[in-house]
């Protein structure tokens, strides 16, 4: 081989084209985006709709519409209630005239002339129809002459009715035409009541494609679709400065001050009728420039989709369409300067981010926003609702959305963004693919309104519609009521669900349907919202003050008083009865709705959703006093310790490990129950480290034990009848554990439990746990205690520090964390799930809340920690919680980097099951392995995700009306086993004295005996002694204990009379053998089988179980039996 | 239903009748699989011992003298010894415990404990256990389901009597059978045997309140235990101190000098200290020549490349699993 140079060797090897599109996609960015970009990627080819399939047979039918509508006959002027008469009479068809209708006297002139334009647009052209959209509607606008119309026809609906006429014609002979193979109906154009337009749903498929469909039967070839047909105007119909946003288009019969009022809505619906093509030229010239276009427009697609929006006026009135239009725009020149804000080089994720910064930035909704180099007259676009104003064709593009639908998209907008801009999250997931229009998750409170039932009131304004008029003015009371700035913003969103409008056969006028309810939904500011005085302004003598006084008295009503403050300032003051955030919204909104609209009165039109859930659980106000109590009892607790004199070390410090001192538990700590002893909260102690410890285990124990016997001593002395002491045995395996632990009970009724945390236990469980010289089993113990250690003395202090800091940062942290306590213990999984895992979860949907922001609501919370339950993958993807706020990139990666280890090493998922880590614990076993064993088992944690899944759907199919309770019934047939415990043997159990003979039977023991016991324990004032543990779990401890390989316990709360047991499916028949798992009986035999073959004694096992609880098990139930 | 097998292996099967309570009011039969005990090493009472298996979960020596006079009449059972009774010995025991130390300088030295054999040492060994052990905190404590449990007898032919009488239930008519089978006691005197249920989780709670006095009396003495295991292992320090080993060498003990040898801790403490400092030297010596800084940027380009790969890999991976980009409807 020839030397070769350096140089040389460098040319020889030249970097493939191939590297280098990798390396320049490599450095594009973060890791996090760019694994964004490739899943959207795959989105959009999975939604990909192929057309030539899925759209069979429109063309053809797009070809049989355009050439009925070309031979219809013009015909010349008629007056319009004669033609539209006639046209009743002769085709049946009702003219969808908009409201209010044409009067039988007024003498406008309709004629009909060819159209002088077809043309199919929308997103049926520009292909960006995806599979899973509700409705695929392909869209054909038919442009009707110009000389059929006037050139005052802009006034007073004119050009509408003319409009209405000529539908109704095309409508005629489309029936008679296509009858055969399509259904044609009415509907409105986006929900928009001026514009009615022509449905086509193609009924049976022509007969070569139903040959195609019985050949291939299970293949669906084509999908739903109906075509739309829609008349519009040519662009120059009207001069475009008639038609300013400002201007008063509808006058006639109206007051001289109404008729000046201007007409937003139907001057920007009419602007909207001359712009179809001028729209779809535009669309065309940016696919053409820009290759991420098309992509980017599907992307918004599916965001706005899962988030439940569209064209039409009740979802929004914001959809592709105008979010395509949106972005052209943007591209085009959006600044005032005629300059494109956006270059077309970006990419389709790129163009979707940007548009999802700009919605978020721009809030449209409250400040007018001008694409191009228009001045909007400000005085007039102030009062026109969300403005998107595109000055090139004169025209609000946001006309169909209220403030409260802008208000909705620019929240989303902004958690989307939040969540973009988050590297650490799964940004992919909840942007497409979760579907977050459930009105339970997505707001604290949700009111359903009758609105047929509310007085009529005449709506002069704008032919909009009753529902939009009444709504709008729904909202404006509220607004004012909840989000008023100068008494601080209750609510951060309301939104109001208004009801769809279907679409009606031509031979019906159109109708809302009865019964409609709208919906109200009210997104809270926790803080804000509890606030149960608002102080209004201050009473003064000034002429502004007076006027401010007023309109808040005309405002609030009677309900708002004068009331004198501190600092001697008087102001008009509203006082709310109700406690909770959800009560008060309930009844500021009972009160301000029946004040201004009459509604709610009666109690039957107005109903309110959400608070159920949280009613569950008996949440009072005055549970955060009784949680900040312990803290405080607990506090001094800590203080009594410290002051301790003659404790031969000093303490370092004291930390509660239990949820009571984090405001988690599912009850509020209670204290000096009459019916229980004491059942002391967990607290550990630890002091400066010293040389004195004894270096072994066991005798590291009994020192612990001593010392704990001499603060026990040393606490009674103190503060003698105050604090009483017991020391308490643990029930340890083996001696290295910890073995005793101290349980200090105050006079008041507080009581903590005191374990000694050791530096050198530790050490030499670490040591232990590295000698390869020792026996296997001995450092498998080792490790298991160290685990058991560290969770005790290192986590869980740092987890309660933690808790309790994002408790009192978010305020809806504690209610749901027991609201998911209580479903985990109505469904008895919580006997599986450590009680710190279950906080963890639900503090998850607050630190990582997309697609929402950090929930205000115990539902919410709730509800969203279900759906999280539901969609985590706990087999493939490991939970990180960045409790800290400072977990690095590299941190993230290691724990990623453990989680695939575990699953490597253990493909079974047997002893890691769900995968953990927070900012204080990345080894991600912390919380979900206890003594060794993985806390949930694998089935267990299948259990609550099936659990989980399930509630979601419920509530998505039951929506607002779902009986919260429903969520919480346990299903117990699924167990093979229950045993009944009985109540009131359990709670024999709950109080004992320290007087009690153990060897004693209370059973036997006569009745004589028992009382002397009762009066000597009255007489003496004997206090009972504390809790161990809740005798029902330690009867299921024993159990488990007992019965490891036979048989899974579940159970939920201490108060749970029913364990529920399944038998482990793996333990089958099997040969005989010494060590067997469980008891066995011989299998009946059969012939052929050589050897003898043993199962599981089922009924031999369930009987023991019966006699080892014997009074305390009331009944045992057997499936099948 | 054919009869049940009256053995499998050398294993004889004793069906057992469980009498049925109110709570589960269904009598069944419970199966213990007797053989004679063989254990790996042999011991002189062997052969009047038998092995059980599956013994029930609620099992008491009193159960079982018990079960055995309805076997085979009263006087023949002598005593019982559970399966995790058994392990208790393997366990470490409290009066075994003594300091790290000493325990290594054992080791180290190749000077294994001697064997106290000696009867008095072993009653002086079982009184300090016993004297040192923590109070019990069940009155009662539970087999696992399946687990062992060796039975001693008076004598051979009791043994023998018990596995023929075992051989003898199976026999005659398989209806009738069950009714001949012994039956397990349920109703024993409170006396005898602590009852379950309530009471046993009642007496379990007090239990696990220990009066202060007894509690401190066991620490008390465990303490004086361990002090003299520490007592004895100084002495044996200063003896090794003085005394070559076989192959000459002196062993470094505690003790020895003005400066005694570090506690295990503080050695520790020392090599972490060390290991930090070298970490601290390395970490001023990077990006000190310029190479080194063209190397760091090339590693970093290709670790950029890598993570991308990586994430195509995921994508890829995930695509896999269905659906996972199907928005949801």
């Amino acid at each position: 081989m020839e030397p070769v140079s350096a140089k040389r060797r460098k040319l020889e090897h030249p970097i493939s084209s191939e590297e280098v599109a990798l390396v320049a996609a490599a450095s594009t960015g973060l890791s996090r985006s760019r694994a964004f970009i490739l899943e959207a990627e795959e989105l959009l080819g999975e939604v990909k709709l192929s057309y030539g399939t899925a759209l069979q047979g429109v063309d053809d039918l797009l070809h049989r519409i355009k050439g009925s509508i070309e031979a219809i006959e013009p015909h010349e002027t008629l007056r319009i209630t004669h033609a539209a008469s006639k046209l009743e009479k002769k085709h049946k068809i009702r003219v969808p005239f908009p409201e209010p209708k044409p009067a039988d006297d007024s003498n406008y002139k309709v004629s009909f002339a060819k159209p002088t334009q077809f043309n199919v647009v929308g997103s049926y052209v520009s292909k960006t129809m995806i599979k899973t959209q509700k409705d695929h509607g392909v869209d054909m606008v038919v442009v009707m002459p110009g000389d059929i119309f006037q050139d005052k026809d802009y006034l007073d609906m004119r050009y509408f009715y003319k409009r209405a006429y000529y539908l109704a014609v095309i409508a005629a002979s489309l029936r008679k035409d296509i009858e055969s193979v399509a259904q044609v109906l009415f509907e409105y154009l986006n929900g928009n009541p001026l514009c009615p337009i022509i449905s086509v749903l193609p009924t049976a498929k022509t007969d070569d494609s139903t040959a195609q469909n019985s050949e291939s039967p299970n293949k669906k070839t084509s999908l739903d679709y109906h075509v739309r047909i829609i008349p519009c105007s040519s662009n120059n119909l009207f001069p475009k400065a008639k038609l300013q946003l400002g201007t008063a288009l509808l006058r006639r019969g109206r007051a001289e001050d109404a008729a000046s009022h201007p007409t937003p809505f139907y001057n920007s619906t009419l602007a909207a009728e001359g712009c179809f093509l001028s729209y779809l030229r535009l669309l065309r010239q940016v696919e053409k420039k820009c290759a991420g276009f098309k992509s980017a427009c599907i992307l918004g697609r599916v965001w706005l989709q899962q988030r439940g929006f569209g064209g039409d006026i009740s979802e929004g009135g914001f959809g592709h369409f105008e979010w395509s239009l949106l972005l052209a725009l943007l591209l085009q020149g959006g600044d005032s300067k005629g300059h494109a804000t956006l270059s077309t080089s970006l990419s389709g994720t790129q163009l979707f981010k940007a548009l999802i910064q700009f919605l978020s930035v721009t809030n449209f909704g409250e400040k007018p926003c001008a694409l191009g180099a228009a001045v909007l007259e400000q005085e007039h676009a102030a009062d026109a609702g969300p403005v998107l104003f595109d000055s090139t064709r004169q025209l609000n593009l946001a006309f169909k959305m209220s403030s409260w639908s802008a208000a909705l998209i620019h929240h989303h907008a902004k958690w989307t963004r939040s969540l973009l801009n988050n590297n650490a999250a799964d940004q992919f997931n909840p942007t497409f693919i979760l579907k977050t229009d459930a009105p339970l998750q997505n707001f604290d409170l949700v009111a359903r309104l009758n609105y047929d039932n509310t007085p009529k009131q005449t709506t002069e304004d704008e032919c909009r519609g009753r529902a939009w008029a009444f709504s709008n003015k729904l909202y404006r009371i509220l607004r004012r009521a909840l989000a008023d700035k100068e008494l601080g913003e209750r609510a951060r969103l309301i939104y109001i669900q208004t009801p769809r409008h279907p679409s009606w056969p031509l031979t019906n006028s159109s109708s809302p349907p009865k019964n409609q309810v709208m919906e109200i939904g009210v997104l809270f500011d926790s803080v804000n919202m509890a606030r149960t005085v608002d102080r209004g302004p201050p009473a003064g003598a000034t002429a502004e003050e007076k006027e401010e006084c007023n309109k808040f008295r005309r405002f609030w009503g009677e309900k708002a008083e004068l009331r004198r403050f501190e600092r001697d300032s008087i102001r008009e003051t509203l006082i709310w009865s109700s406690t909770s955030t959800f009560e008060i919204c309930e009844e500021i909104m009972r009160y301000i709705l029946g004040l201004h609209l009459r509604i709610g009165v009666a109690g039957s039109d107005l109903s309110f959703y959400g608070n159920a859930f949280s009613s569950l659980v008996p949440f009072k106000p005055t549970d955060l006093g009784v949680f900040n109590a312990a803290r405080k009892d607990f506090s001094v607790f800590e203080r009594d310790i410290r002051d301790l004199e003659d404790l031969p070390l000093h303490v370092r410090r004291i930390a509660p490990i239990c949820p009571e001192l984090r405001h988690s538990s599912v009850k509020p700590p209670s204290f000096g129950s009459s019916k229980s002893g004491p059942q002391p909260m967990d607290t550990v102690i630890s002091f400066e480290a010293s040389g004195k410890w004894p270096e072994h285990l066991i005798a590291i124990q009994r020192t612990k034990a001593a010392f704990l016997l001499m603060i026990g001593n040393l606490l009674e002395k103190s503060k003698p009848g105050h604090i009483r002491t017991h020391i308490g045995l643990e029930d340890a395996q083996c001696e290295s554990e910890n073995v005793c632990f101290l349980d200090v009970i105050y006079e008041s009724g507080a009581s903590f439990r005191l374990r000694i945390q050791s530096d050198l236990e530790e050490t030499l469980l670490e040591r232990q746990v590295k000698d390869r010289s020792l026996d296997q089993h001995i450092r498998t113990r080792a490790t298991t205690l160290l685990a058991t250690f560290r969770r005790f003395y290192t986590h869980l202090p740092l987890h309660t520090q933690s808790i309790s800091t994002f408790v009192t940062r978010f305020p809806a942290l504690s209610p749901s964390i027991r609201l998911l306590k209580h479903w985990f213990n109505a469904h008895k999984l919580s006997c599986h799930f450590t009680q710190d895992f279950i906080e963890l979860a639900a503090l998850r949907v607050f630190l990582l809340p997309y697609p929402w922001d950090a929930p205000s609501s115990a539902t919410t919370g709730f509800l969203r920690t279900l759906l999280f339950l539901a969609h985590w993958d706990w087999r493939s993807e490991p939970m990180i919680l960045d409790t800290s706020g400072e977990m690095t990139a590299a941190e993230r990666k290691a724990i990623e980097t453990r989680f695939q280890a575990w699953r490597k090493i253990d493909p079974g998922i047997n002893h890691t099951v769900l995968f953990v880590a927070t900012g204080h614990d990345g080894t991600g076993v912390a919380y979900t392995t206890v003594d060794g064993q993985a806390q949930p088992s694998k089935v267990a944690a299948t259990r609550m995700t099936a659990l989980a899944k399930s509630a979601c759907r419920l509530i998505k199919q039951e929506g607002v009306t779902v009986d919260p309770r429903r969520l919480f019934v346990p299903s117990l047939k699924d167990y093979d086993v229950l045993i009944h415990l009985s109540s009131k043997a359990t709670k024999s159990i709950l109080k004992t004295y320290p007087t009690d003979d153990p060897s004693r039977d209370d059973e036997e023991g006569s009745g004589l005996t028992k009382s002397r016991f009762k009066n000597l324990d009255e007489r003496t004032g004997q206090d009972s002694l504390p809790l161990v543990q809740h005798p029902a779990a330690v009867f299921l401890d024993q159990l488990n204990a007992a019965y490891s390989g036979s048989l899974v316990f579940f159970r939920g709360a201490p108060d749970d009379a029913t364990i529920g047991a399944i038998w482990n499916p793996q333990m089958q028949k099997r040969t005989f053998r010494v060590n067997l798992p469980t008891s066995y009986k011989p299998a009946v035999e059969q012939s052929g089988e050589e050897e003898i073959m043993v199962e599981v004694n089922r009924e031999a096992i369930v009987a023991e179980i019966a006699r080892l609880g014997l009074d305390l098990i009331e009944r045992i139930d057997v499936k099948g039996e | 239903m054919s009869p049940i097998p009256a053995t499998i292996g050398d294993f004889s099967v004793l069906p057992v009748l469980i009498p049925s309570l109110p709570s589960f009011p269904k009598s069944v039969v419970h199966y213990i699989y007797v053989r004679r005990n063989a254990p790996k090493v042999p011991t002189a009472d062997d052969s009047r011992r038998l092995f059980f298996t599956n013994v029930p979960v609620d099992s008491t020596e009193v159960h079982l003298r018990s079960l055995f006079t309805s076997l085979v009449g009263a006087g023949r059972f002598e005593s019982a010894t559970f399966e995790h009774e058994r392990k208790d010995d393997n366990s470490e025991a409290p009066s075994d415990a003594q300091p790290l130390h000493a325990a290594r300088l054992l080791a180290a030295h190749g000077n294994k404990k001697r064997k106290r054999d000696d009867a008095e040492e072993v009653a002086e060994r079982a009184r300090d256990e016993k004297a040192a052990r923590l109070p019990k905190s069940w009155t009662r404590t539970l087999h696992r389901s399946g687990s062992t449990a060796v039975v001693q007898l008076a004598d051979e032919k009791s043994a023998e009597q018990v596995l023929k009488a075992i051989g003898k239930l199976h026999r005659g008519g398989s209806s009738s059978s069950s009714k001949k089978y012994p039956v397990w006691p349920t109703t024993l005197d409170a006396k005898l045997v602590p009852r379950l249920g309530t009471s046993w989780l009642k007496a379990h709670n007090v239990l696990s309140y220990p009066s202060k006095a007894a509690l401190q009396t066991a620490i008390d003495n465990f303490s004086a235990l361990f002090s003299r295991r520490e007592q004895e292992a100084a002495e044996l320090a200063k003896r090794l101190r003085n005394e070559p080993d076989e192959n000459g060498f002196v062993t470094v003990t505690r003790g020895a000098g003005r400066t005694a040898p570090a506690s295990m801790t503080e050695a520790e403490e020392a090599k972490r200290k060390m290991l930090e400092r070298a970490e601290k030297k390395k970490a001023e010596m990077t990006d000190f020549y310029r190479f080194q800084l063209r190397e760091r940027q090339k590693e970093e380009q290709a670790e950029l490349v890598k993570r991308f790969e990586e994430d195509r890999q995921k994508v890829f991976e995930m695509r896999a699993k269905r659906g996972r980009f199907v928005p949801e409807s």
